[in-house]
């Protein structure tokens, strides 16, 4: 008898054990949250939104939202998104106006004079920083089109190519913005300003 | 001879005559001349044409596509430098896969459609107009390299040609190393069993030697008192069980055991160390920011502007997966996400999003700036999400608590190199210290600097 008492203490203290290891995180149990309304933001979050109107139900505070305590998502926004794309024909304050070239516009856009003024001495430390983010995995750090991607994908161009030496910075600009061929358009990547420095260090990349 | 022009006007003088023996003599005299002059100039210019086009001819054909190394190995550098961007041997790209090509059409053919493909279709030639309407109109650029180049390039291809396409090498090294791999983990398991086998026989040999030694003892009759109690002990496990001083120890230890966990698991409260939740799709930043190093900017554009790094949108997935891996199952789920067709390669209007799971929750509490630490202090990623390049599935790797970010705060040197705002606060540091300026020093353990 005594025995068996004693096989139930110890069975009780590994069932004990294993509810408290389980407070901790894993796999797809972000284990047990202290305070959890701090987690969940009950205000507009662009990116983490809870779209489970019972989500929370169990502490809720305010019983006339007629939603749990967790639930953060605006109805009037399709698939309910609080993240949403900036109003069309809309410029951000402190940017260039808009590129107004679309795709077809290549010649016309290949004339197109960088802004940034020629003796800009920064610009190519710059611009090297953001090819190295954005293009150097395809081109290659040379830019001969000998990146790690490129061994996957097909059809990465060689700027050093003799199709592309001459190519003018507006070109490059162009294409960067919205691709060309295989290439896919950067332009919702790389700002306006970044996508000129990088065209003014590709001109750099080529003389070597 | 009597130029032509002359007869022509002798002609007309007498042409209103009904009959005139002169015009008749004059038909009969010059007539032949004439014929026989038209017909020389003709005979020159065939000649011409045919020695001309022989000699161009003959240039052409002597240019027969090389099988030297050299060539070919010269032919592969322009190709790769000029070509790749459109064009692969065994696969189609934007153009056409150009194994073969120099029997689809002749070298003649080739080397003018390959200078200016515009110039060729603008010619009307049929097969050219068929080409350029089956790739869409997408213009070949004109190369502009010389004759002998090109004919490098077609060595190249021809070459490349012979050797066939290149998966099927692939797919037998591949088998191959699934098969050396299998044999060495079955020579592994018959190592194990082997030993385990051995281990049972020794412990068995044991338990006989120590059967035959007991019974050897008893039936002595020589023993002393103690050596007697060591050969007749009994081992009562229930009594054990039942003292005292066991049930103690146990009880002991196991407070001390669940005291430990109940320690732990209080600790982990509220932190998510370990979070990997699974995915809508099964990305893996293992291939891209490790086999394939792309930075971690270029999806998480957000992280050197931002006060958060942001998830990447569709269009981010779809600068390479238009190509890349387009039967793959995951990336169909993007496909589907975005309502695009991989056949005809257009989009749809019927979208949805993809509902990306958040593995780095910050409570609302506190504020963070992914700007300040990326761009600002040169922070590498990896300091606080650990080694996503080697993550399949990523996890919360650093605990995210206050103490986490205090203690760094009181570690790190504050990067004020080439910083002019920091100018003034490293003079004013100097004068008081001569440590180096840490975040710590300059408001970062603060309350307000995060919590507000």
């Amino acid at each position: 008898m005594r025995m068996l008492k004693t096989t139930l203490n110890y069975i009780a203290f590994l069932v004990a054990g294993s509810f408290l290891v389980s407070c901790a995180a894993g796999e797809d149990d972000t284990g047990l949250e202290y305070s959890p309304q701090m987690y969940h933001a009950t205000s507009y979050e662009p990116l983490t939104q809870i779209v489970d109107e019972d989500a929370g139900n169990w502490l809720d505070s305010n019983d006339e939202d007629g939603h749990g305590e967790f639930y953060n998502s605006n109805p009037y926004n399709p698939y309910k998104m609080t993240m949403r794309e900036p109003v069309p024909n809309t410029v951000r304050r402190g940017q260039p106006l808009p590129y107004r070239y679309t795709v077809d516009d290549l010649e016309a856009a290949a004339l197109v004079e960088s802004p940034i003024p020629a003796d800009d001495a920064d610009v190519i430390a710059q611009g090297k920083e953001l090819y190295e983010s954005y293009c150097q995995h395809c081109h290659g750090a040379k830019g001969e089109g000998d990146g790690k991607v490129a061994e996957a994908y097909a059809g990465v161009a060689n700027l050093k190519g003799a199709a592309y030496v001459e190519l003018s910075e507006g070109y490059i600009f162009h294409v960067i913005t919205y691709g060309r061929n295989l290439m896919g358009a950067h332009g919702s990547q790389v700002s306006p300003e970044d996508r000129w420095r990088i065209a003014r260090y590709v001109k750099e990349l080529q003389k070597k | 001879m009597i130029p032509n022009k002359e007869f022509q006007k002798i002609s007309s003088t007498f042409i209103h005559t009904e009959f005139n023996p002169i015009l008749h003599l004059c038909e009969f005299d010059f007539k032949p001349l004439k014929y026989m002059s038209k017909k020389v100039t003709d005979l020159t210019k065939k000649v011409l044409i045919s020695v001309f086009s022989y000699l161009l001819v003959s240039v052409v054909f002597a240019q027969e596509i090389s099988s030297d190394e050299a060539v070919i190995a010269a032919g592969e550098a322009t190709f790769k430098a000029n070509c790749t961007q459109c064009h692969q041997v065994h696969k189609k790209v934007i153009g056409p896969a150009l194994a073969n090509v120099y029997d689809r059409q002749s070298v003649e053919w080739l080397i003018p459609w390959i200078q200016n493909s515009q110039k060729v279709i603008a010619s009307g030639d049929e097969y050219a107009v068929a080409l350029y309407e089956e790739y869409n109109k997408t213009q070949m650029t004109s190369y502009p390299g010389s004759v002998d180049d090109i004919m490098g390039i077609l060595a190249y291809i021809k070459a490349e040609t012979e050797k066939g396409p290149p998966v099927e090498e692939v797919a037998v090294a591949a088998a191959d190393g699934a098969e050396g791999d299998s044999v060495s983990s079955s020579y592994l398991t018959a190592i194990i069993i082997i030993l385990v086998v051995v281990l049972l026989l020794a412990l068995v040999a044991l338990v006989i030697a120590v059967n035959t030694l007991t019974k050897y003892l008893k039936e002595k009759k020589d023993l002393g008192e103690e050596e007697e109690e060591l050969v007749n002990q009994s081992f009562d496990l229930m009594a054990t069980l039942k003292s005292n001083s066991f049930i103690g120890a146990v009880v002991f230890v196991f407070t001390l055991l669940v005291l430990k966990t109940l320690i732990d698991g209080a600790f982990t409260i509220g932190v998510q160390t370990g979070y990997q939740p699974t995915q809508p799709i099964a990305f893996s930043h293992k291939i891209h920011a490790g086999q394939y190093e792309i930075d971690c900017q270029y999806c998480h554009t957000g992280v050197r502007k931002s006060k958060s790094a942001n998830i990447p949108s569709p269009n981010i997935c779809m600068n390479c997966h238009t190509q890349v891996k387009s039967e793959s199952e995951e990336i169909q789920k993007i496909y589907a996400a975005i309502d695009y067709d991989p056949s005809t390669q257009t989009y749809g209007t019927n979208t949805k999003p993809i509902e990306w799971v958040r593995v780095h929750n910050l409570p609302d509490l506190a504020y963070f700036n992914h700007s300040q630490h990326v761009a600002v202090a040169e922070i590498e990623c990896q300091t606080c999400h650990g080694p996503i390049e080697e993550m399949e599935v990523v996890y919360q790797y650093s605990n995210l608590t206050m103490g986490w970010c205090i203690n760094c705060h009181r570690d790190t040197d504050v990067n004020t190199k080439g910083n002019e705002y920091y100018n003034e606060l490293v003079k004013l540091h100097s004068e008081r210290s001569k440590e180096p300026m840490k975040v710590e020093d300059i408001g970062g353990l603060e309350c307000a600097k995060c919590h507000y």
